[in-house]
């Protein structure tokens, strides 16, 4: 959603930019960080807070994280742990999660959510045009 | 920690994964196991409901959706078994591609299990983040690997997480050859990376254990079977998909909501290291003087050496891959068409865990009356009761509680089962007489 309202928003990859929408990449995620000097990675998350709700990540709530939404057992977090093991991680990683609340198989997305998707992808434009804020 | 009356009793409580969710259960009393019971509850259950009245067409994208792993051998038997039904003769492209498609499942599942789940066992590691302290090169390597295998799944299923790209008859679209000739390279270039994996996990120190057991395969004259071949039982048995329910069984048992599968009453064993047993004078000559030189003797008799199978099976996707990749020519139609009709479709393949058997009573209209699926998983649960209560035994009973655990955790993960996706899942609650 927020990859959508980046786009419709006029911001295009090309150039050095990619976006990208990623199905459960589980490991993969390492190697796309890999090849990233700068990487902005959302995802949905299931906290305490009211859905619509952005939080931003630092290295320093890793370590907090205990199982988490991953199938498979290996999520983003996860991946990023390795990643930084392996030495791949990018030298700005942007890290976001959108609260979603409960969620159902073929269930709309709130109102609540589709504004903090567009409120960040807003935040992420301008981040963008101006990576040293 | 045990204490000296050897009564200690292990809970593992049931888990709530995506793919797979399992218990288990471990009592032992004046040194001897009193109880050993694992409970796996595998999701492909509910698929065969959700099936019924579904139109043939929708099948390969209904059942991709089972595992987020091995969707492809979902799908591919699937398509096998309905083609049949219906008459079906595929063009040799789709035919061939269809076992290139197969390999980048092995490919990629192989190496998430071999390097995320299994590996970190072996060397005194929690996870796959702790090995990539000790072995970073080897962990990146099986990443890499990992990755070419979900290359390889998306080129012919638009993407890797449950594909789309098979249909009854073929395949919806044919690659370029362009993409097709990077894809060879890639390849080409693995093969060293994967020859350095098989030294690397015939190298790593294996707990010693001698098992009698079956072992359950598909069989080809001459192809290492993967997606095609009849049923083959290291007691010498050769039979057709046709004829699974003469000689196996599926019961549902007290402790468990799964069913449980037996060959002529006994438990088996599928999946790499069976088909290894089985099928291994089919292997290319370069992977088997490999094999040859990694030291390992077949029929293996211990469960510990499937993950070198495991790497041994990459080697030969990348090979066959290559194989048949070569020549490579965009078809006409990458589908033929077909026409349902009623009966009984019946089709068996090996997914990365072992022997898949689908069985779908179809209507004239190709619409499902009804579906049964016999996943790897559920074939082995019987095999896994047995080989832990072996396994522990040879172990030895008087370890402290948390070895006995890792070891439990060891010996369920060497059949890769849905549960063993939860890395060190054993949280288990102990009891003492």
């Amino acid at each position: 959603m927020v990859v959508d309202a980046l786009l419709s928003g006029g911001v295009q990859a090309g150039g050095e930019t990619v976006i990208d929408k990623l199905d459960r990449p589980g490991a993969t995620l390492v190697s796309l960080l890999e090849q990233a000097d700068w990487a902005i990675l959302i995802d949905a998350i299931q906290g305490n807070g009211q859905p619509g709700t952005i939080r931003r990540f630092d290295q320093r709530d890793w370590p907090a994280y205990r199982g988490g939404l991953s199938s498979h057992g290996f999520g983003v977090l996860d991946a990023l742990m390795l990643a930084r093991e392996l030495g791949s991680l990018p030298s700005r990683l942007d890290l976001y999660g959108i609260e979603i609340g409960s969620a159902s198989p073929g269930e709309e997305a709130r109102s609540e959510i589709l504004a903090a998707s567009a409120q960040l992808a807003q935040r992420i434009a301008a981040d963008l045009a101006d990576p040293i804020r | 920690m045990t204490d000296q009356q050897r009564s200690v009793a292990i809970h593992v409580p049931v888990l709530a994964r995506v793919e797979g969710e399992g218990a288990l259960d471990l009592r032992i009393e004046d040194g001897d196991i009193a109880e050993l019971r694992l409970r796996i509850f595998e999701p492909p259950r509910f698929f065969e409901k959700f099936l019924e009245g579904r139109h043939y067409t929708e099948i390969p994208d209904m059942v991709a959706r089972i595992c987020g792993i091995c969707p492809v051998a979902y799908q591919v038997t699937a398509a096998q078994a309905l083609e049949k039904l219906f008459g079906v003769e595929l063009d040799p492209w789709a035919r061939d591609m269809r076992r290139v498609f197969y390999c980048g499942e092995w490919i990629q599942s192989h190496s998430l299990h071999i390097h995320l789940l299994a590996a970190p066992d072996f060397f005194g590691c929690n996870n796959a983040i702790e090995l990539a302290r000790i072995a970073p090169e080897e962990v990146r390597r099986g990443l890499r690997i990992q990755a070419l295998g979900n290359e390889l799944m998306d080129l012919f299923g638009a993407r890797s997480v449950h594909p789309v790209g098979v249909r009854i008859g073929g395949f919806h679209g044919a690659p370029s050859l362009a993409r097709i000739q990077a894809m060879r390279e890639k390849l080409r270039a693995a093969l060293p990376e994967a020859e350095a994996l098989i030294r690397w996990a015939a190298a790593i120190p294996m707990p010693q254990d001698d098992q009698a057991f079956v072992s359950v395969a598909t069989h080809h004259p001459t192809d290492y079977a993967i997606e095609r071949g009849q049923i083959a039982v290291s007691d010498g048995l050769r039979i057709e998909a046709d004829a699974f329910d003469a000689h196996f069984a599926e019961q549902h048992v007290p402790h468990s909501t799964a069913l449980f599968s037996t060959y002529h009453q006994q438990p088996y064993l599928v999946g790499p290291l069976a088909r290894l047993n089985l099928n291994h004078v089919r292997l290319p000559e370069q992977v088997r003087a490999l094999l040859t030189e990694s030291g390992l003797v077949l029929p293996s008799r211990n469960l510990f050496d499937s993950l070198l199978a495991r790497a041994v099976e990459i080697l030969l996707a990348l090979h066959e891959a290559l194989r048949l990749l070569d020549g490579y020519r965009v078809p006409d139609s990458p589908w033929v068409p077909v026409t349902p009709r009623a009966g009984v479709a019946i089709g068996c393949t090996e997914a990365p865990r072992g022997l898949l058997w689908h069985r779908y009573e179809m209507d004239g209209e190709g619409r499902v009356v009804n579906a049964r699926i016999v996943p790897p998983t559920s074939q082995n649960q019987g095999r896994i009761e047995e080989d832990l209560r072996l396994s522990l035994l040879n172990f030895g009973l008087d370890h402290p509680d948390d070895a006995l655990r890792l070891h439990c955790e060891k010996v369920i993960r060497n059949y890769d089962p849905c549960i063993s996706c939860a890395t060190h899942f054993l949280r288990f609650n102990l009891d003492r007489a």
